[in-house]
């Protein structure tokens, strides 16, 4: 890794010493909360292990769709267990239900035949490569939401927040992340001497020059801002499903309401999307908690969901076919969802490449038509006005219309 | 500037915390007086260790076969909490306070690079067995064995769909079955030559063709493994520069992991994960290759390998570098050794180990936990972190024993003084490694009220930096 950490140091330095370790004046806050109100947010989902696109937003009027999958395609629009009709070539798994009143009033979009053109069917070298913006190249040190975050003022550690067990790939670089699982009860718990506690350790933490010392830092700056603006409860009846998922866009939720100067947001979802077995229990499992707490998140935020990009991602998508086992295999092209206010959604984007054997990347996965890079650029450059290439060595295109 | 009275402390305290899960009070002057080679070759040859057997003894169904489990679970369904418990708390009881340390860690590495996931259905009934008989007897052994024996396992067979890879076939006029690519891509990419090591998609699907037939005869009544011949791809076959003609039936599969298990990508692979999870996050170019060069001299011989890991000058630098940040499992152990804590119930032990964002035996992917320190560093586990050590320190970590004052008290130091507290316990468990900045900290806690000063004194330096990195 070879990303500046002094600048990194000295950016921490710079907010400890504007700040005060856990003496942030009231008034201060209050300044960023203002500041922050009708802020861009971009929230990242990253559905891991690669969900497939093709029971996700199914081309239900493809006949071949029915042929390639056999026993494990989805039913069509208005049969037992069928598809939510989209625009009556695709439909979206059923249990995205709850979603289907922010398509119909074009809030919700999907963009279908998304990829790599760098293929990799490995889990960990397409996630890397999604995540590093830089497919084929393995050595680039940061994220591309690190890189994002650079070109947005403001240092605050809950400017970027991942809600997963470790600082995921996309944000890695010198950009300081609160990375969290659960942001409740985020405080020191010494009892009696809690703030003679968090005074000393942070003299240690302060004479550490390393990462550990960024990291320690970095915590107590979370555990102050955290303390003084505690997620609020959701909003407009939002009803969010048990689980990590419904968890975390409850937290998100909380964090755009509050205006702690959150811009992007990242939610792992470490589900079973890696299909290569009874692929229809699977999928239900995992679709129904993500499409409720997708639809909470919209209801909750109501209006603020005017500032807001939504989108979920995965790896790569599967194999056209079914394997052996009533599963796919790992394939190529995904589809991608798109959550937001001002999504221009009601529809499903990007070339449809067809399943024919012909039309297939090698005989056997979907093909990408779209450049996942261009449709990231497109909502970093809605959402924070970036327009230079946020990946190197690549200019993305003018993207798939989708914000 | 290290001095000859703190060279010797800092380099046996390095050793604790790679060959081991750090220091326990008196381990590092236990490592001087043996001899800090001495003590790399008495871990290299794992002994008896009586006391950690009978700390086990109450977890009576750590030997139950698959088989076993999966018939008390039919007769009671309760029964498999229990048996989870068993095998759970044993893994903490274990790298708490086993002689064999290495023998420990070494588990714990391998069981890694062989990832299979505890709730993944049938792994919650097999992943006992899976440990106990695939992997822990073959950490000091040949890969091939280990590869063999982890390959082959119900529990892996299980968790990477091998138990569903057959060929294609046709019963009653309708074709059922075939090549399902999960085992066979990371059998290549996972566990033997990397993913960079040039093979196809056709490796892939040829490597899943040697594993078809290699499967679980019944996944909810006994659990063991079979292999059919009847679900078998008997053609010929080509994988990754291997040539296997028609016929080969089950040694297809035997044949393959000769060839991988030995292969000049494997021999890179292993041991980059090894000196990477011992020595550096990214580990000299310079010691990979001197490992490689000895696995594939001694054909796979991983006593070897890790002997030479352990002798190498890369090794030894490392006492004096910044540390290798510790995992949510090696930082929650350290602590408790650390301060000699007594494990009698692990349940607070496994959530913090769980809230550090490690859960034990719950990585999902088959990729494993990863083993750069870097990986584990963020504000969410460091907060898990420091209250952990907050509360072992006050003893509030209810089933964890620890005797602060002892720990003090047998550092020659008075725990009434923060002073003398804190460099006591610097002597004893960090090897004077503590920094300037932490021991004046720590001198500076107050009596005020509740917590002793020297639990708080043992609360700050286990919570403290120097405490995150090994």
């Amino acid at each position: 890794m070879s990303w500046d950490v002094s600048r990194r140091v000295f950016l921490r330095g710079a907010g400890l010493a504007a700040v005060g370790v856990g003496m942030a004046p009231s008034s201060l806050l209050v300044r960023t909360a203002q500041a922050a109100s009708g802020a861009k947010v971009l929230v990242k989902v990253f559905l891991r292990g690669g969900a497939d696109g093709l029971n996700l937003c199914a081309p239900y009027g493809d006949s071949e769709y029915y042929n390639l999958r056999g026993g494990i395609a989805l039913p069509r629009p208005g049969q037992a267990g069928g598809v939510v009709n989209l625009d009556g070539y695709f439909g979206m798994h059923p249990e995205f239900a709850p979603l289907e009143p922010f398509f119909r009033d074009g809030r919700l979009a999907f963009v279908h035949a998304v990829g790599n053109p760098e293929l990799s069917r490995s889990h960990f070298d397409a996630q890397d490569f999604q995540e590093s913006g830089t497919p084929g190249d393995k050595q680039t040190p940061t994220g591309w939401l690190d890189r994002a975050i650079a070109q947005i003022p403001g240092k605050e550690v809950t400017q970027a927040v991942s809600f997963s067990s470790q600082l995921v790939r996309s944000y890695l670089g010198p950009e300081p992340v609160l990375v969290a699982q659960t942001l409740s009860s985020f405080d020191l718990r010494a009892r009696n001497w809690r703030a003679e506690a968090e005074t000393l350790l942070t003299s240690m933490y302060q004479a550490d020059p390393t990462q550990v010392g960024i990291t320690g830092l970095e915590t107590f700056e979370a555990i102050n801002t955290l303390l003084r603006a505690p997620t609020p409860p959701p909003s407009n009846g939002a009803s969010y499903p048990n689980g990590n998922t419904g968890n975390a866009l409850r937290q998100a939720a909380g964090l755009i309401k509050n205006g702690v100067g959150t811009r992007t947001v990242y939610v792992n979802v470490s589900g079973a999307f890696d299909t290569h077995s009874n692929q229809l229990n699977g999928n239900i499992n995992d679709y129904r908690p993500l499409g409720q707490a997708l639809a909470a998140f919209a209801t909750d935020l109501g209006g603020l969901l005017d500032d807001v990009v939504l989108m979920v991602t995965t790896e790569f998508g599967r194999t056209a076919r079914v394997n052996g086992a009533a599963g796919t295999d790992h394939g190529t092209g995904y589809a991608m969802l798109v959550l937001g206010g001002r999504v221009r959604g009601g529809r499903v984007l990007g070339r449809w490449p067809g399943l024919s054997s012909s039309q297939l990347y090698q005989n056997r996965d979907l093909a990408a038509t779209t450049d996942f890079r261009d449709v990231f650029q497109e909502v970093a450059r809605a959402q924070f006005g970036i327009s230079a290439s946020l990946f190197p060595g690549y200019t993305p295109g003018a993207g798939v219309g989708v914000v | 500037m290290p001095t000859p009275e703190t060279l010797g402390p800092r380099v046996a305290l390095h050793l604790l915390n790679r060959a081991g899960y750090g220091p326990r009070p008196g381990e590092i002057a236990g490592v001087l007086d043996r001899g800090p080679t001495k003590w790399v070759e008495e871990q290299l040859e794992p002994g008896p260790d009586p006391e950690l057997d009978s700390r086990l003894a109450a977890y009576n169904t750590l030997g139950y076969s698959t088989s076993q489990v999966l018939g008390l679970y039919n007769a009671d369904n309760r029964t498999i909490g229990t048996i989870l418990d068993h095998f759970l708390n044993a893994k903490v009881v274990r790298a708490a306070h086993a002689r064999n340390q290495l023998q420990e860690v070494l588990v714990d590495f391998w069981f890694n690079h062989f990832n299979v996931f505890v709730n993944d259905g049938f792994d919650r009934y097999s992943i006992s067995s899976y440990e106990r008989d695939a992997i822990r007897p073959y950490v000091l052994s040949s890969f091939r064995e280990l590869l063999g024996k982890a390959t082959l396992h119900p529990a892996m067979l299980y968790y990477l769909d091998n138990y569903l890879n057959t060929v294609p076939r046709t019963q009653g006029g309708r074709q059922v079955g075939g090549i399902n690519e999960n085992h066979g891509r990371e059998l290549l990419e996972l566990h033997t030559v990397g993913v960079d090591a040039g093979y196809s998609q056709t490796d892939v699907v040829e490597a899943s063709r040697c594993l078809t037939g290699h499967g679980i005869d019944n996944v909810g009544q006994t659990g063991n493994y079979v292999y059919r011949p009847a679900t078998h791809d008997d053609g010929s076959k080509q994988v990754f520069g291997l040539s296997l003609g028609s016929g080969g039936g089950a040694s297809d599969v035997e044949r393959l992991l000769d060839h991988l298990a030995v292969h000049p990508a494997t021999a890179r692979f292993v041991s980059k994960r090894l000196a990477q999870r011992f020595v550096a996050d990214d580990p000299p170019e310079a010691l990979v290759s001197r490992l490689a060069s000895v696995f594939l001299g001694t054909g796979g011989d991983l006593r070897e390998v890790t002997k030479a890991l352990f002798g190498s000058a890369e090794f030894w630098a490392e006492a004096f570098g910044t540390g290798k940040p510790k995992t949510g499992f090696e930082f929650v152990i350290s602590a408790v050794r650390a301060a000699g804590g007594e494990v009698q119930n692990p349940r607070l032990v496994r959530i913090a180990i769980q809230d550090s964002g490690m859960p034990l035996y719950a990585c999902n992917p088959p990729t494993g936990y990863s083993n750069r320190g870097a990986d584990w560093l963020n504000p969410s586990a460091q907060l898990y972190r420091m209250n952990f050590a907050l509360d072992l320190a006050a003893g509030a970590v209810a089933g964890v024993s620890a005797d602060i004052r002892g720990l003090v008290r047998g550092g020659g130091g008075d725990p009434e003084s923060p002073a003398s507290a804190a460099d006591a316990i610097n002597r004893v468990v960090f090897g004077r490694t503590l920094t300037a900045a932490s021991l004046a900290a720590a001198g500076r806690v107050t009596t005020s009220s509740g917590v002793s000063v020297s639990a708080r004194v043992a609360g700050l330096l286990l919570a403290g930096p120097e405490m995150q990195v090994r």
